[in-house]
């Protein structure tokens, strides 16, 4: 006899009995509360062959217009109409067939409520759920041991300054920028024509819309400064040397790719300012010498900043550059756990 | 006391101890952001003229982290003011591969005085082509 089985099945006529205990218990007082009041049920119960002919009369009258209103109800009818105007309560077998009913399904409660309350004395120790949760993973894939060494690694004390946190502020702001870029991108349409009405529609139309911008707009500018303090420190403390190059080299890359987010999410708004700064920003990148007219046209898209100018930015703005970012950034990370933070001299 | 006993008091655990630190730092800037995002429920980013190719408006400017750079274009040779930038972010990668010494005193000094000097102009450059 398998115990989890029996146990869900009594919890379900466990819950069915609760409900006809609760009925039982209300149809009793109802009936005492009628008794009180000395209205007697067989009168109260009669069979009115004219109440549906006047609902009927009433129905007519409303949807015609007749402007006769509803009488309001009796306080004192019976709320359960289906039954009682067929005149099935005068009898004795509805109680009867109803306290059975009931009655089984209550007795069949109790004998649950034992059979639970039986086990209570060898039931094992309460395990909280984030910890049964842990411990399944852990039968599973073995993840308490790299959690551990990855949550107890311990921090030298004088990594806990405050400029040290630099570089997580950027990883943070850049997480706010995956978030609201994606809801800003719900409503964006990068399209010459639709592009600056859509910004529109978001500052004011679309709830906490302007909010959102405004979170996107300046964490950018935030991401930006916070990338450069974070470069100058490492730069000023020497963080960056043996056995640490490549962890300057990818912080570098990153500093480059908040950059070319910046350029490319300036023209998005598609306003004359960010029209004419990616025409300009553009422009520095084609005074390249040999192939710089290449690469103005590989930006641009043509000769000019166009609609498909804006389609490529679009594309580089919320497809390549995350892509890029994210792995650069996944490097960066593993790289810093694995050496830990440099000791200052 | 053993040297393992020394190690162990400098440091703390990352969790709990340095990740609510960080977490307190966390709260701090999405504090900042919610702010950010009831002013602007208020005074929004706004947008100004819609783009128009054929007014070119009277003072064009990049993003202000370009504003540096691009001030610095209108006053040295073309060519040369784009292969410098290039050259510098060239020479800022592989900068560990350069300087390779270990640490000292000196060198840090060195370092946070050029550091200074380079934030002052870029700012200088920066508020300049701001105002030009």
């Amino acid at each position: 006899m398998s115990i989890p089985h029996r146990k869900i099945f009594s919890y379900i006529l466990l819950g069915v009995a609760l409900v006809g205990v609760i009925f039982v218990i209300t149809s009793t007082v109802h009936a005492q509360r009628m008794k009180a009041e000395g209205i007697s049920l067989s009168e109260l119960y009669q069979p009115d062959p004219n109440l549906a002919a006047q609902a009927l009369d009433s129905l007519n009258a409303n949807s015609s217009g007749g402007g006769e209103d509803l009488l309001p109800p009796d306080p004192f009818q019976d709320q359960c109409l289906h039954c009682h105007i067929l005149g099935e309560e005068t009898r004795l077998w509805t109680p009867f067939i109803r306290w059975a009913t009931f009655g089984t399904i209550a007795l069949v409660f109790v004998f649950a409520v034992y059979q639970n309350a039986s086990v209570w004395g060898n039931r094992k120790p309460w395990v909280p759920i984030v910890t049964r949760v842990s411990e399944w993973l852990d039968a599973r894939y073995q993840t308490q041991e790299f959690l551990s060494t990855f949550l107890k690694k311990p921090v030298p004390i004088w990594a806990t300054r405050w400029w040290y946190c630099l570089g997580g502020i950027t990883a943070f702001l850049f997480v706010v920028q995956g978030i609201t870029g994606v809801l800003l991108a719900f409503y964006y349409i990068p399209t010459p024509e639709e592009a600056y009405a859509s910004i529109q529609f978001i500052e004011s139309q679309v709830l906490f819309g302007a909010s959102i911008r405004a979170i996107h707009h300046w964490s950018a500018n935030g991401m930006v400064i916070m990338c450069f303090a974070h470069l100058l420190r490492v730069f000023i403390m020497g963080a960056f040397k043996p056995p640490r190059e490549l962890n300057w080299s990818s912080g570098v890359l990153l500093l480059l790719f908040t950059l070319a987010f910046g350029l490319t999410g300036y023209l998005l708004p598609w306003d004359q300012r960010a029209y004419w700064a990616s025409t300009v920003a553009t422009e520095i990148a084609g005074a390249f010498p040999h192939i710089g007219e290449l690469i103005l046209v590989m930006l641009r898209v043509g000769w000019n900043v166009t609609g498909e100018t804006l389609s490529r930015f679009y594309a580089m703005h919320i497809l390549v550059l995350p892509v890029m970012i994210i792995a650069v950034m996944g490097l960066h990370f593993i790289m810093v756990r694995r050496q830990g933070v440099t000791q200052p001299l | 006391m053993t040297e393992s006993n020394e190690k162990q008091e400098k440091t703390i655990p990352f969790y709990p101890d340095h990740f609510m630190s960080e977490f307190r730092v966390t709260i701090a800037i999405a504090v900042i952001l919610v702010i950010i995002g009831a002013v602007a429920l208020i005074y929004p980013v706004g947008l100004g003229e819609p783009a128009d190719e054929l007014k070119t408006p009277e003072h064009i400017k990049p993003e202000w982290y370009f504003l540096g750079l691009y001030q610095l274009l209108k006053y040295i040779p073309k060519t040369a003011g784009v292969l410098l930038p290039i050259l510098g972010v060239i020479l800022v990668l592989i900068w560990p591969f350069i300087d390779k010494k270990p640490d000292t005193k000196r060198q840090m000094r060195i370092r946070l005085i050029g550091s200074i000097l380079f934030t002052i102009i870029l700012v200088a450059l920066t508020i300049w082509g701001e105002v030009s």
